[in-house]
């Protein structure tokens, strides 16, 4: 591993010194003539700078374009290296994929909510619980961990408490809740007796970690130095057991309108019954299950947020409350925000999922790596939320309907946690670390949680790939959608004339969940599931119908969902797409038409076929090397003439 | 009845006349040439707008190369100038994408954006009097950010021997290029600017915290930071 040489955070302060670079000239040169320079030959320079350093030219830079000796092919070599540059070919791509989230991600069921409660002496006091946690009172169990009869309040992870609040007993609060310095707000929050607490003796956190105020602070203002959670949430350990209660009839709900009849309230004040136990938890009472998995954090009562609250993630109320500040704005990179805002817990991982597609991208031009991995390699980077979202939070995506085909835990994620480094804390915003191989089923962006959010169906990501990586687009020209009962879009008049294209490129993201980056394994989810059936009338069960399509039910089973038009490409997967675009000659000259058209600054024409033409070959022949194919574009002439309208 | 039978025989002569004629199509003659003249199939563009991030990063780099809230800070200072918002407010009208809402960058400029480059120009000139012209002790020309010259004081009246080689280095600064490269009326025009906000700032407001003089070089760089060629390539 190694830290990638630049990133964006630091662009903007290279960029400024990388100007100074392009502005030395050799010391056998000093005092050279100045040269005979045409207005053209003045504003040529003035786009070059602009696209390859990223700002006008300065003065200085004027002056050395000026002198006699100025080498053109040695200026567009250095600004070649720069990090404009890299800024540049990326923002190219972010402008097609458009790689920033307008979602919100809830950690559940690693999301940490925290309510008010009233102590012995009327004062506020905060706890922090996690919405399901099972614990062994019935009073509480699946719910916060005092009893509404204990606070008067009845909490809800996603709205206000209702009720009036009492003062709660202090053996009450000390029975069921415990104080822990977590990571947000302890450096060494690993250490048996954590001292580093955030700008106390934690001095120089990273400045881009910076949890809200209310984080920060007791109700009474003072500065936190431990936060108060529940028991069950506070445990350690990393492996817990599957808990069963002995209920496995829910009782009726009390009515909301008249009282319970004299023993027949639920207990503690409760107003929904507590969770009885499924069959499979009957039958697996005790089994061993991972803590930091939905199975361990839903299923046991052993289960707590691990050391420091790790495996957790806060918020300083209930619902969509602030948890941590980062920009709304800063197109110029991280190292230079427009603005620092309180934002909401749901934005922190998508937050970070879109600055690691950046990365990437910044990677593969800054390193001038053969393009093609943009959607093949297995390469990614990291920072210390993204290492906690891989080595635990991910974890919670899984499983619902796919525990009905064997697979309670997620068996082969697209990013292996194990390849998360260990020394990466979540509050190591700053550091970036390069993961060479983050697991089989990567393949470039495709993979990229960012990637899936943003183009949540099948049919979105087949789409991206098509218009971004392939310059095509879907248009339906004058067809005519006639009434039709056809499940085969590729078949189905009028949808067809996309649908033959667009759904075998959906198929390749058949294993790959909607709105999800959960995998689907080929061993467990055949493209063809024989033990899904169907009942009296025609419908698949719960689990089989929320991945099967029983639209495309033949002898054999049921289709897994997306991969009705190639099975062949359900099973290649991603990996496969990749592999498969990549070969296609419209991926080559896909990537010269985006880059050139951008230099240019207008669309390309067919005037353009034969520069295109030598640009790809150039490209192709370099090995997929964007640095040769932008060095080829900044020497051609039709740059140089790319704005050639004359001032009448 | 009697008229009609005055209507067909009015009209016997006329269809017992000659045939109907044949139109026959025949050969034309092929269209001689007067002249040649060569088509130039190049693909024509107008200037394109600076992306909004050079656009940004320029402005910064005039700014003393400060980071942006930096910027900010120094921009809005605290004479209660009002010279500038804040960065958000400005970020969108300046046409940056916006990927979470898959708002595309603008390519072209309009009324809002021009209107923002003006608010945003102001505030760099009238900070940039008062870091490279008003110091005290006065920074050295190289440490000037924009006004890189001995402001040659009491040369309100201006004379083109003077502003001439002043403005082009302003004319470097923000367009690119020697003024002499521009087209000829543009460095007297910058003059009468000159001259007229200088001789109009002497009876203006004398509370003013401009010199005649300041605010006539204030007034050339407003002119060139709102320029077409400033925001255009």
């Amino acid at each position: 591993m190694h830290s990638l040489r630049r990133t964006r955070a630091r662009i903007a302060v290279l960029a400024g010194l990388f100007a100074a670079a392009l502005a030395v000239r050799p010391a056998s040169s000093a005092g050279s003539p100045p040269a005979a320079r045409s207005l053209e030959d003045y504003r040529h320079f003035r786009v070059a700078s602009i696209d390859l350093v990223g700002r006008t030219p300065t003065r200085d830079e004027l002056a050395a374009f000026e002198r006699a000796d100025f080498d053109w092919a040695h200026w567009v070599d250095a600004a070649l290296t720069g990090p404009a540059y890299v800024e540049r070919l990326t923002r190219i791509y972010m402008d097609a994929l458009r790689l920033e989230p307008n979602l919100n991600f809830t950690a559940n069921p690693a999301q940490l909510f925290r309510v008010q409660i009233t102590g012995p002496d009327g004062k506020p006091v905060n706890v922090l619980y996690r919405a399901g946690q099972r614990r062994t009172r019935e009073a509480t169990d699946g719910e916060f961990c005092l009893a509404p009869d204990e606070t008067g309040l009845i909490v809800r992870p996603n709205a206000a408490p209702i009720g009036t609040p009492r003062k709660t007993q202090q053996n009450v609060i000390n029975a069921h809740t415990v104080a822990v310095k977590p990571w947000w707000l302890y450096r060494d929050y690993k250490s048996p007796h954590p001292e580093q607490r955030y700008q106390q003796g934690w001095a120089n956190p990273d400045p881009a970690f910076r949890p809200v105020d209310a984080l920060l602070q007791d109700p009474d203002g003072k500065p936190t130095m431990e936060v108060r959670i529940c028991r069950e949430e506070a445990q350690e350990p990393a492996l817990g057991h599957l808990y069963a209660s002995g209920r496995t009839a829910k009782p009726a709900s009390p009515s909301p309108v008249s009282p319970p009849p004299s023993g027949h309230a639920l207990p503690g004040g409760r107003i929904k019954p507590a969770p009885v136990d499924a069959a499979y938890i009957t039958q697996h009472k005790g089994d061993v299950v991972a803590c930091d998995t939905k199975e361990g954090e839903l299923g046991a009562v052993d289960c707590g947020c691990g050391i420091g609250l790790e495996r957790c993630m806060p918020n300083s109320g209930v619902g969509d409350t602030p948890a941590f500040q980062f920009p709304n704005h800063m197109p110029l990179g991280p190292g230079a925000p427009l603005d620092s805002a309180n934002q909401s817990a749901y934005r922190w991982y998508p937050y970070w999922w879109s600055r690691e597609a950046v990365h990437f991208l910044d990677y593969l031009f800054d390193q001038d790596r053969d393009f093609r991995e943009v959607l093949t390699s297995h390469t990614t980077f990291v920072n210390g939320p993204l290492a906690q979202f891989y080595r635990s939070i991910q974890k919670g995506s899984c499983c619902g309907p796919e525990s009905a085909f064997g697979m309670r835990v997620e068996t082969e994620p697209l990013f292996d946690p194990s390849r998360v480094p260990a020394d990466l804390a979540p509050q190591d915003v700053e550091k970036w670390v390069e993961i060479p191989d983050r697991g089989s089923h990567s393949a470039g962006l495709l993979t990229m949680p960012m990637y899936l959010e943003k183009y949540a169906s099948a049919r979105a990501r087949g789409a991206a790939i098509y218009n971004d990586f392939l310059c095509k687009s879907f248009n339906a020209g004058q067809a005519e959608l006639t009434p039709s009962e056809e499940p085969d879009l590729m078949k189905r008049p009028g949808c067809q004339v996309c649908h033959a294209t667009l759904e075998p490129l959906a198929a390749y993201f058949t294993r790959i969940e909607p709105a999800s980056f959960v995998y689907l394994p080929e061993a467990l989810f055949p493209v063809k599931a024989t033990t899904c059936k169907k009942d009296k009338a025609g419908k698949l069960s719960g689990p089989c119908n929320a991945l099967y399509d029983v639209g495309f039910f033949d002898a054999t089973g049921p289709t897994l969902r997306s991969g009705y038009a190639s099975p062949a490409h359900a099973n290649a997967g991603a990996v496969g797409a990749g592999e498969d675009i990549t070969k296609m000659p419209e991926f080559a000259t896909c990537a010269v038409q985006r880059v050139t058209s951008s230099f240019l600054g207008r669309a390309i024409t067919s005037d353009d076929a034969s520069l295109l033409a030598s640009l790809t070959t150039e490209f192709v022949q370099s090995g997929y090397r964007m640095r040769a194919l932008v060095r080829a574009v900044a020497q051609s002439d039709a740059y140089r003439r790319a704005n050639n309208v004359k001032e009448n | 009845m009697r008229v009609g039978r005055f209507l067909v025989l009015a009209l016997l002569p006329a269809c017992g006349a000659a045939p109907p004629e044949h139109v026959t199509p025949s050969q034309g003659m092929p269209l001689q040439p007067v002249a040649v003249v060569a088509i130039d199939t190049a693909p024509k563009e107008d200037l394109r707008m600076v992306p909004p991030e050079v656009y940004m990063r320029t402005y910064l780099q005039l700014f003393g190369a400060l980071a942006p809230l930096d910027a900010q800070k120094a921009a809005r200072g605290k004479d209660g100038a009002q010279l500038f918002d804040n960065w958000d407010a400005y970020v969108s009208a300046l046409g940056f994408p916006d990927y979470r809402t898959d708002i595309p960058r603008q390519t072209q400029t309009n009324a809002l954006m021009v209107a923002t480059f003006e608010r945003l120009g102001v505030a760099l000139c009238d900070r940039a009097v008062e870091h490279d012209l008003k110091a005290k002790p006065l920074l050295p020309v190289s440490e000037r950010a924009v006004f890189a010259f001995d402001p040659a004081p009491g040369a309100v009246s201006g004379d083109v021997a003077t502003f001439a080689p002043r403005f082009d280095v302003l004319h470097r600064t923000f367009l690119g290029y020697p003024a002499a490269l521009a087209p000829p009326a543009r460095t007297p025009r910058f003059l009468a600017l000159y001259r007229d906000t200088a001789a109009g700032h002497k009876t203006a407001d004398p509370k003013s915290r401009f010199t005649p003089e300041e605010a006539g070089w204030a007034a050339v760089c407003y002119g060139l930071v709102r320029h077409p060629e400033f925001h255009l390539y």
